[in-house]
């Protein structure tokens, strides 16, 4: 009975999957019979402001295609471990999934993903006018497989800012947001416990939020990735710079600092119960959004630069089609709904959803308007930062053990401000895991 | 019919009517175990097609996690938490069997009571106690707060990260031991405690020298559940310190789940759990040894 049903399904799906295409937008399915109707696609991504703006809209799909969405987004890490369960047994659990940015090397590397080029570039697939080529080149080009086919369609382009949530007590002490890490130490050091509030916050990933400063004082993670996979954390600008963020983490951090997540950041800054933060754009934007109490006071910069230069990070994420899927033409349909124009631009309006990967929508003065917070012009510190990626920076974060070596950072970062490591010993233990845990990776190193 | 074939087509009629569930439990039990161990000697990862099958140098994990400083040390954790959490959860659950054991109605509902955090999904106590530590959202840290007194965050501290998490899963697990030690105190005559009394034992005389040795293999088989149990512990690290800081709470369950889950590393972590295994039936052995002898011999 089973499988009688989803082999019904199945060719339903395959046979409606064109005509669906010809759809976008709001019109209706012409006729009785909607082009899915029987179809359920498991679509998952981790749990971030986008995904999660998109469950309001995903009726409409279901009310145009007659399909049944079954979507869920638990959190980042959870979402990471039973993706890569279900990738790796090449489970039929998911048709669509966020394939994460840590995990391209993995996902995509391994042939878990499939490549979108037939579907997007199939004119009785996609509709005219949904143009590829419109993604920012900077977020497809890491989804792209050995042969240069894409494997999954950016829906976020974030990069890490340097934020202010209460910006009038740096001002009442005499500072302005910082540029350089030297002038972000010294405000810290002003307006630490003013109004009873720690100065400094940041997500307790740190294999994210602290290579900004790993970079910025010289260091990096690998010696030359993704082709030279020796890690380099034991260097003297890496043990530098871990001892800096340590202790802007110690000095100035709420109590028990290392256990923020990225949640309860975000929760912290819209209270106005943190001073200052570096973090994510689509975390900190969420400080002008009606429902903040910082509306008034949130202030935003790039992330600021260290003796070597400025490394502001940038993530991207995007929509992917798992191999084990059996029902891969409706997986395209909505992949194809939830990144086009329309839907976008109406997220973009509707929510505020800024971290937008289509160039035609970032180039609109509307966008350009719209992202200027609290009288800020961040749409062009986020063309800058993505600019500012071009330089290669950031090929360390998709080679395949990368998840390994991120996982040390964390240890090492949680000793060195935990007090149980000295910044040398705590970078010099990551740099000797690492070694072990890539070599057991098969990493010729 | 003599006694001997009667004897014997007794043997044959009970093995075939119990060779179905010995099946069944073969499947489900012994299957996985044996698949456990079989991968457990190959460099199994499901990025490398054919990992599985690599049996070229079966003791190549084990010997690995000999000389992995990660590993060593999260079985260091491992015996710490258990040796703390096992042995809070039966003084406390011995203490208030102990105290609960009258006959009332009043009494019967503040034990129904006691039992309430045994029967919560663990994920849910994980987050009862994520609140508590949590300073800036915590009720304790308010009550403390309002008491003028300042506590930094136990569960990012290094020295109390640990301890921390054995008090949350001691709230959790006490009423086990409060139930099985309340059966048995239950089930207990009273004639030896009325002779003991006539004898004019003192208050300890009567538990040392006539409930302790009655209650023993309740309180036996109590300790070895929970310390079977304890080896498990997941939910509560998982949720509240994600092993750390650092590695200060990274006990050998959690760096199994982080080996093959994260890094996948399905054969190495096979490994560790195939020596999780060992161990537990080891101590399960001898703390049945140890309560079941001296049961006995009193």
């Amino acid at each position: 009975m089973q499988t009688r049903i989803r082999r019904r399904h199945i060719m339903a799906a395959g046979a409606a999957a064109g005509g669906a295409l010809m759809l976008p937008g709001k019109a209706p399915a012409a006729g009785g019979t909607k082009p899915l109707q029987g179809v359920t696609l498991n679509v998952s991504c981790w749990s971030a402001p986008y995904p999660l703006m998109l469950t309001k809209y995903i009726p409409e799909f279901e009310e145009q295609t007659g399909a049944r969405v079954v979507y869920t987004t638990p959190s980042f890490p959870i979402y990471n471990q039973r993706m890569d369960i279900a990738l790796a047994t090449r489970s039929d659990a998911y048709d669509v999934i966020n394939v994460t940015f840590i995990y391209i090397g993995r996902w995509v590397g391994a042939g878990w993903v499939v490549p979108l080029d037939p579907y997007f570039s199939n004119p009785k697939l996609t509709p005219a006018g949904w143009d590829a080529s419109d993604f920012l080149p900077g977020t497809t080009t890491v989804f792209k497989n050995a042969k240069g086919e894409l494997c999954a369609i950016p829906w976020i382009a974030d990069i890490m800012m340097s934020a202010a949530s209460r910006y009038d007590i740096m001002q009442k002490a005499g500072f302005g947001l910082p540029d350089t890490f030297a002038q972000m130490q010294k405000m810290l050091g002003a307006v630490n416990g003013k109004d009873g509030l720690p100065g400094f916050i940041t997500e307790n990933h740190y294999g994210w939020t602290f290579i900004g400063f790993l970079q910025g004082f010289g260091g990096n993670i690998f010696r030359n990735p993704p082709h030279d996979l020796m890690p380099v954390l034991d260097t003297p600008q890496a043990v530098e710079a871990a001892d800096f963020f340590c202790n802007m983490l110690r000095s100035y951090g709420p109590k028990g600092v290392l256990s923020y997540t990225y949640d309860e950041v975000v929760a912290q800054l819209k209270q106005g119960s943190m001073i200052y933060t570096t973090e994510n754009e689509d975390f900190v934007a969420q400080m002008a959004q009606p429902s903040s109490k910082v509306q008034k006071t949130c202030a935003f910069a790039m992330f600021p630069a260290g003796p070597a230069g400025r490394f502001p990070q940038i993530a991207t994420h995007g929509w992917g089609i798992p191999i084990g899927s059996r029902k891969k033409d409706a997986a395209w349909q909505f992949i194809a709904w939830s990144m086009s124009k329309d839907l976008l631009l109406r997220m973009f309006r509707d929510d505020g959803w800024s971290s937008i990967t289509r160039r035609s929508i970032i180039e609109m003065p509307e966008f350009r308007q719209k992202l200027t917070l609290n009288g800020y012009d961040v749409a062009k510190m986020y063309l800058d930062t993505i600019d500012l990626g071009a330089k290669g920076y950031m090929n360390y974060r998709i080679v395949p053990p990368y998840p390994q070596v991120d996982r040390q950072i964390d240890i090492a970062i949680g000793n060195i401000t935990s007090g149980q490591k000295t910044a040398k010993a705590a970078m010099a233990e990551a740099q000797q895991n690492s070694i072990s845990q890539l070599r057991r990776a098969g990493v010729k190193i | 019919m003599t006694a001997a074939t009667w004897s014997a087509e007794q043997r044959r009629a009970f093995t075939i009517g119990l060779a179905p569930a010995l099946i069944v439990l073969a499947a489900v039990t012994l299957g996985p175990a044996i698949y456990l161990v079989a991968t457990s000697l190959t460099p199994l990862t499901p990025l490398t097609p054919g990992s599985g099958l690599d049996f070229s140098t079966p003791l190549a994990n084990y010997s690995q996690a000999l000389f992995d400083s990660s590993f060593v040390h999260s079985v260091g954790l491992q015996l710490e938490l258990s040796a703390i959490t096992v042995g809070l959860q039966t003084l406390v659950g011995l203490g208030l069997a102990l105290l609960l054991n009258i006959e009332s109605r009043f009494m019967e509902a503040v034990r129904t009571g006691f039992l309430v955090p045994m029967v919560l999904p663990p994920i849910v106590v994980a987050i009862i106690w994520k609140v508590l530590y949590t300073p800036n959202i915590s009720p304790l840290y308010a009550a403390l707060g309002a008491l003028g007194i300042s506590a930094g965050s136990l569960v990012t501290d290094p020295t109390w990260a640990l301890p921390a998490l054995a008090v949350a899963d001691t709230w959790e697990w006490f009423p086990f031991t409060l139930l099985m030690v309340l059966a048995a105190l239950q089930m207990m005559p009273k004639e030896p405690l009325e002779a003991a009394r006539i004898d004019g034992a003192n208050a300890w005389q009567m538990f040392w020298y006539v409930r302790l040795p009655f209650i023993r293999p309740a309180l036996t088989v109590a300790v070895l559940f929970r310390l079977i149990d304890s080896i498990k512990a997941f939910p509560l690290i998982y949720i509240i310190t994600n092993g750390g800081p650092g590695q200060a709470t990274e006990v050998t369950n959690y760096y199994a789940f982080i080996q093959t889950f994260n890094f996948a590393y399905w054969g190495y972590g096979s490994a560790i759990a195939t020596m999780m295994v060992g161990g537990v039936f080891i101590l399960s052995l001898i703390v049945a040894r140890l309560g079941g002898t001296q049961a006995v011999g009193e």
